[in-house]
């Protein structure tokens, strides 16, 4: 990571309940990734989508605000692709890994940790995220 | 928010013994002699920290021109907490579309 004045960590689990080849399929397949990516209110154009599976390949993709257009891309590169099992990869200003383990009865447990620095790059995503949610706080307010 | 102002804020809290300050001052404020005890630094060094913090947002000072005593201040933290969160939310938001996506294959 480039510029780290200051790192953070950010770690979210999940359990779904679907086979760790799915939930792998579901990361790693541009069409399904395509469907699940990015925050409520923004859609990930399947034509965006550059995924190449192995360490140091590229994962890219766009995220679009279907309010006004606005565009958060995720450029980022592998860095561990074992599947069904761990991806890592990282972008300018973070790292995240991503573990799929199989808990029983056809379930997954997904555990997402990122660390993440403050750079140009990552001011400019917060600003996007900031209008966004200022924009959900419009939507509420009736605007 | 000011990005730049919360690129100045991480900064700050980037260091454990400026972290240790801000729980100190956490239980209520406190003057540089106060706030150095714990610390095997100077008093010097923990000015230095005290400006760091005050320059972040983190901290006010009083005027008394002899003690200056120290005391938290919540906004910036708040905002470097928001802006995590927003992070967060990028990821929770995408997580609950996965597990809806799952659903449907």
């Amino acid at each position: 990571m480039a510029d780290a004045a200051a790192a953070q960590v950010i770690e979210i689990a999940r359990v779904y309940p679907a086979p760790r080849e799915a939930v792998w399929a579901a990361w790693t397949d541009p069409a399904q990734i395509a469907h699940w990516w990015g925050k409520r209110g923004w859609s990930t154009p399947p034509e965006s989508v550059a995924i190449e599976l192995r360490p140091g390949g590229v994962f890219r993709l766009d995220s679009v605000s279907d309010a006004d257009g606005t565009v958060m891309r995720h450029d980022g590169t592998f860095r561990v692709v074992e599947p069904p099992a761990r991806l890592e990869f990282a972008t300018e200003d973070s790292v995240a890994i991503v573990t799929f383990t199989d808990v029983g009865a056809g379930r997954t447990e997904m555990v997402f940790r990122a660390e993440l620095a403050i750079t140009d790059a990552t001011r400019a995503r917060a600003e996007g995220g900031l209008e966004s949610a200022f924009d959900r706080l419009g939507e509420q307010l009736g605007g | 928010m000011a990005t730049d102002q919360l690129s100045v804020t991480f900064a700050a809290l980037a260091d454990p013994t400026r972290r240790a300050i801000l729980a100190r001052l956490a239980e209520g404020e406190a003057t540089v002699n106060e706030l150095a005890e714990p610390f095997p630094i100077t008093v010097q060094a923990v000015s230095k920290h005290l400006k760091v913090l005050e320059h972040a947002g983190l901290i006010a000072r009083g005027r008394t021109a002899q003690l200056r005593p120290s005391r938290l201040q919540g906004d910036a933290l708040g905002d470097a907490a928001g802006w995590l969160a927003d992070y967060r939310e990028f990821w929770e938001d995408g997580f609950d579309k996965l597990r809806d996506h799952l659903a449907r294959g």
